[in-house]
C-alpha cells in the first residue's frame, strides 16, 4: 500500500487521532499538511515526525468551522501544490451538554465543525482531486446511531457526516473519487476527558469485548486501508471501530445479569 | 477605545453579560463564559488584534485581567514588526 508522491490534507492533525493518521499516511509515502486550529506547537510537533519519516509536511491553521479559513487553506494548497490526492476529514469540536440546555451557539458551532466542514472541504477537494481520483475519509462516531450521555449535538452532527458521506460518495464517484467515513467508540485520545469521565473510561474499557479501549492507531490502519486501491470498491460506507462493543450489547447485558 | 475596552466587548458580546460587571479580577465563571463562549472569545480577540493565543497560554489564564495583559503584550509586539 504505498501512497508515495500522494498529498494529503488531514484536519485536526496536531495531536490524537488525526495524528496518529497523519502519520501513518505519511509512513506509506504521502506528504502531509498538517491541519490545526488551537494547538500549534502540537502540529509542528507532527510536521516534524512526519518529515523524520522523509516526505514534506506543511503546517497550517484553519478552523473548519469559518467558511472564509476553509477557503485560504484549498487556495493555499491550490497555490502551492496545485493538487490533493487525500483529505482526511478529521478536525472535530463540540459541547458536552444535556439536551435541555443545547442553545443555538453550540448547535451552530458544533454543526459547522463536525458536518459543514465536510461539505465545504469535499467540494473544494473534488476540484483538486480533478483527473487524479482521489480519497475523502471522514471521522465519525459510534454516538451517531447510539445513544450517548451528554452527546447529542455531537452525536446528531456525526449523524449528518455519515449522511453526507453517502451523497458524496454518489456525486463525486464518476470522478473516481472514493468517499468514506469511519466511527470508533471511545478512543483514547486527550479529547476524551472532555466526554468521559475515568468511571465511564474504566466502564468502556471493561465492555469492549475486543478487551481493550480503541487506540488512534486502530482508527489510523482502518483510515489507511480506506485510503488504498484495495478499498476501490467501498463506497459511501461508515465502518465501525468499537472492538465489538456495538455488537456485543446484548451480551454484555446477560453478563451483567449473572 | 484601548485593548481592555475592546477585549470587554467582545465578550460581553459572547457572553451577553453587561460590561460594567467586568473587571481585571473577574473570572471566566463570573462573566458567565463556558467553555465555549472562551474559545469563541478568543477567536474573536485573535482576528480583531491579528495575534495567536494558543490554548496552551490560554488555560494559564485565571482571570479577565490575564487576559488582557497577555495580548496587551502581544500587540506591541507585532506592530513592531
Amino acid at each position: 500500500m504505498s501512497l508515495e508522491g500522494k498529498l494529503a490534507l488531514v484536519t485536526g492533525s496536531g495531536r490524537g487521532i488525526g495524528r496518529a493518521i497523519a502519520l501513518k499516511l505519511a509512513s506509506q509515502g504521502a506528504d502531509i499538511v498538517v491541519d490545526f486550529f488551537r494547538h500549534r506547537e502540537s502540529a509542528q510537533q507532527t510536521a516534524k515526525d512526519i518529515q523524520a519519516l522523509g516526505v514534506k509536511a506543511e503546517v497550517v491553521r484553519a478552523n473548519v468551522g469559518d467558511a472564509a479559513k476553509i477557503d485560504e487553506l484549498f487556495d493555499m494548497i491550490g497555490n502551492k501544490f496545485g493538487h490533493l490526492d487525500i483529505l482526511i476529514n478529521n478536525a472535530a469540536s463540540g459541547v458536552g451538554r444535556p439536551l435541555a440546555d443545547i442553545d443555538v451557539k453550540a448547535w451552530e458551532w458544533t454543526m459547522d465543525i463536525n458536518a459543514r466542514a465536510l461539505l465545504l472541504c469535499a467540494q473544494r477537494a473534488a476540484k483538486l482531486m480533478k483527473g487524479r481520483g482521489g480519497k475523502i475519509v471522514s471521522m465519525s462516531s459510534l454516538g451517531s446511531r447510539f445513544v450517548l450521555p451528554n452527546y447529542t449535538v455531537v452525536g446528531v452532527s456525526k449523524a449528518a457526516l455519515e449522511a453526507l458521506t453517502r451523497y458524496l460518495a454518489i456525486e463525486l464517484a464518476p470522478q473516481g473519487i472514493c468517499v468514506n467515513a469511519v466511527a470508533a467508540s471511545a478512543v483514547e485520545t486527550e479529547a476524551l476527558k472532555f466526554y468521559l469521565n475515568e468511571g465511564l473510561v474504566k466502564d468502556t474499557r471493561q465492555a469492549t469485548p475486543a478487551g481493550r479501549m480503541v487506540v488512534p492507531e486502530d482508527v489510523a490502519n482502518v483510515v489507511a486501508f480506506l485510503c488504498s486501491e484495495e478499498a476501490f470498491m467501498i463506497r459511501g460506507q461508515t465502518i465501525i471501530i468499537d472492538g465489538g462493543t456495538s455488537v456485543g450489547l446484548l451480551a454484555l447485558a446477560g453478563n451483567r445479569e449473572q | 477605545m484601548n485593548v481592555e475596552e475592546q477585549i470587554k466587548d467582545i465578550l460581553a458580546r459572547i457572553t451577553r453579560v453587561d460590561k460594567t460587571i467586568i473587571t481585571r479580577e473577574s473570572t471566566f465563571k463570573e462573566i458567565k463564559a463556558d467553555s465555549l463562549d472562551v474559545v469563541q472569545a478568543l477567536v474573536a480577540v485573535e482576528e480583531t488584534f491579528g495575534i495567536e493565543i494558543p490554548d496552551e497560554d490560554a488555560q494559564k489564564f485565571q482571570n479577565f485581567g490575564d487576559f488582557v495583559s497577555y495580548v496587551e503584550s502581544r500587540v506591541p509586539q507585532k506592530e513592531k514588526v
